[in-house]
């Protein structure tokens, strides 16, 4: 059975915040401007973002209001009503709560009755896990409509009490810690939803999945982005091992840190995943006429494209789409964020029967996703 | 088996890219995956896992020395057999590979004076016997390298020459930073960084030329990816001594 993305709705909280705002919002930590900000925001060329804290680090929208709100227009925007939704599947990288699941949380806020709901946890591809849950739910003829959401609160890791508490940490001891600064001036806030069905919509266009494929490594590599450790290699305790949270936090065991040396490995096993597709006859690169990637193109000037080029399997420049350098890198939300936009937006034509890439790597340990969509119309 | 697709446009028009006949882009697609599955699976290894993990020591790179070395050593041996068992239709691919043989056939005097400049003392590395991931090594690639002109050996070179290149970008500053050694002591590594570009623009000219076939690129694929895997075994095996 064929399943639809038939609607989509997102949420980014508060006004653009330009480059220079930044650390106005999340905090200069001890009052000292961050010698690294401008090197990494040149890096990442993120121009606006968006941020769920306000400039005195006072959260103004929870994650499961940003996953409600952007679910609501989605559902506004549906040919379906609320009460014909048979699952709900929410990503996030960190609820408001360790438990229970996000998706109860906004199922309640949406007062959604009696439906079937999961909750993935992981870092940026928790995304495609909810929405390939929900995909094959369809496809087994379980629900007649999913409704799928992605939202991250990153800020309340990154606002500079935080840093300021993990006094003992890596952070403290060293002048420079590059790999717990990092994120920082990476990640922001925002939600997407996606509404499934077994049918295109009535109206306009509608996406067909065409496949979801995903292929981890974390048996090969060590872990590069988390949340939950000091970060020392002899220091085996996680969080809750500590006597106290307090403890924890002095540690520094409650930021969210980057190995960025080990960066490079979620690229080549990026390319690795597509090439399997493209061996496998999954993947036709010439067929694709739309590439969405979570990460943008500048990240990936690196010599291996050029080999995908010379290998006859490149996807030219002029086909990669994203809304990362006006949106921010939302992490989970990036995707469906993305996908909500490059509908409706004037710089692209969208017509019936292209196929569109999509592209999700996550680097916490090097999970690789991907999904092809065709565009077709109701 | 892969389609082959038709040459995109670069997204950096670098000197390093070029038109490959249709056969010789599947067979790059191939490489280029048993090269990620195997730079993957270093990764894996003890000793290279502590350069990741930051735990890599002066008594680790010693180790490693001491195991490349032999290697090392039999890499031009079976790079010149190689160059003697292609006949005259194959007078072009036989004349950069001795041209790359003369480069490279006394780098492992380089590799010693790493050695030493690691603290290590020179008897000790030259008395080192081939591990035994070493001995299936040089066995597979002189056993190939004697057969009639093999081109089945450019997916030897693929991995070997990209292991050089991955050393160079990012093991040699990352050794010298974790233990202290200067820049004497990864020599060895960091030359074979040097004219890179120029090594994969040859190496494309060669692919070219020899994979015009199926049987071409079956041939390639799985040379490299036999290499991939003793190569790995060679790594794991440094932990043990001999005598």
């Amino acid at each position: 059975m064929s399943v639809y993305i038939t609607s989509t709705g997102a949420f980014l909280p508060g006004p653009p915040i330009a480059i220079e705002e930044v650390e106005g919002v999340l905090g200069a930590v001890n009052g000292k401007p961050s010698s690294l900000r401008v090197q990494i925001q040149k890096a990442n060329k993120i121009q606006t973002r968006h941020y769920a804290i306000d400039s005195n680090q006072q959260t103004t929208h929870s994650n499961t209001e940003m996953a409600s709100n952007a679910a609501s227009q989605c559902l506004d925007r549906a040919f379906v009503a609320k009460e014909g939704v048979g699952m709900l599947a929410v990503a996030t990288t960190q609820g408001d709560h360790p438990a229970p699941g996000m998706a109860s949380m906004v199922q309640a806020e949406l007062g959604l009755a009696d439906l079937e709901i999961l909750t993935t946890h992981g870092i940026c591809s928790s995304s495609m896990m909810a929405l390939k849950a929900a995909w094959n739910s369809l496809r087994l003829d379980e629900h007649e409509a999913a409704l799928v959401v992605s939202s991250e609160l990153a800020s309340r890791l990154l606002k500079k009490q935080r840093y300021e508490a993990a006094t003992h940490s890596t952070f403290a001891e060293k002048r420079i810690d590059f790999n717990t600064e990092f994120l920082r001036w990476m990640l922001s806030d925002g939600a997407g939803a996606l509404l499934l069905q077994n049918k295109p919509a009535p109206k306009g266009m509608s996406l067909r999945i065409d496949w979801m494929r995903g292929f981890s490594h974390a048996h090969a590599f060590p872990t590069c982005m988390s949340v939950g450790s000091a970060g020392r290699v002899e220091d085996t305790r996680t969080w809750q091992d500590y006597d106290s949270y307090a403890e924890a936090e002095i540690d520094g065991a409650l930021l969210l840190r980057q190995d960025v040396r080990l960066l490079d490995n979620i690229l080549r096993m990026g390319v690795d995943g597509y090439l399997r597709l493209v061996e496998e006859g999954v993947s036709k690169p010439l067929e694709v006429d739309h590439f969405l990637c979570h990460y943008s193109s500048h990240h990936f000037r690196d010599k291996i494209l050029d080999l995908l080029d010379a290998a006859g399997v490149g996807i030219p420049e002029e086909r990669w789409w994203t809304n990362l350098y006006t949106r921010g890198n939302t992490g989970a939300a990036s995707l469906f964020i993305m996908l909500d936009e490059f509908l409706r937006t004037d710089e692209i034509e969208v017509k019936e029967g292209e196929k569109i890439l999509c592209f999700v790597p996550e680097s916490g340990r090097f999970n690789t996703t991907y999904m092809q969509l065709t565009v077709v119309k109701g | 088996m892969i389609e082959g697709g038709t040459p995109v446009a670069s997204m950096d028009e670098g000197v390093d890219t070029m038109d490959l006949n249709p056969h010789a882009q599947v067979c790059l697609q191939h490489l280029l995956r048993a090269w990620l599955g195997f730079e993957r699976d270093l990764s894996t290894v003890p000793l290279l896992r502590r350069i990741d993990l930051g735990t890599y020591t002066v008594e680790d790179h010693l180790c490693l020395l001491r195991n490349l070395r032999q290697q090392v050593i039999e890499g031009s041996r079976w790079i010149t057999r190689a160059a003697s068992s292609f006949d005259r239709h194959h007078a072009e691919i036989r004349s950069t590979i001795i041209s790359h043989a003369v480069d490279e056939h006394r780098d492992y005097e380089l590799l010693e004076q790493d050695y030493v400049a690691s603290g290590g003392r020179i008897e000790d590395v030259q008395g080192m016997e081939r591990n035994i991931g070493s001995e299936a090594l040089h066995g597979y690639l002189m056993h190939r390298s004697s057969r009639p002109n093999p081109i089945d050996l450019l997916g030897a070179m693929w991995i070997i020459e990209g292991l050089g290149e991955k050393m160079a970008r990012s093991w040699a500053e990352r050794i010298q930073e974790l233990t202290g050694l200067s820049e004497d002591s990864t020599r060895f590594m960091t030359y074979h960084g040097h004219n890179d570009s120029e090594h994969m623009l040859r190496f494309y000219q060669m692919l070219d030329e020899v994979c015009i076939n199926d049987d071409a690129v079956a041939s390639i694929v799985k040379t490299a990816k036999v290499v991939a895997r003793l190569y790995r075994l060679q790594l794991e095996e440094v932990q043990h001594g001999f005598k």
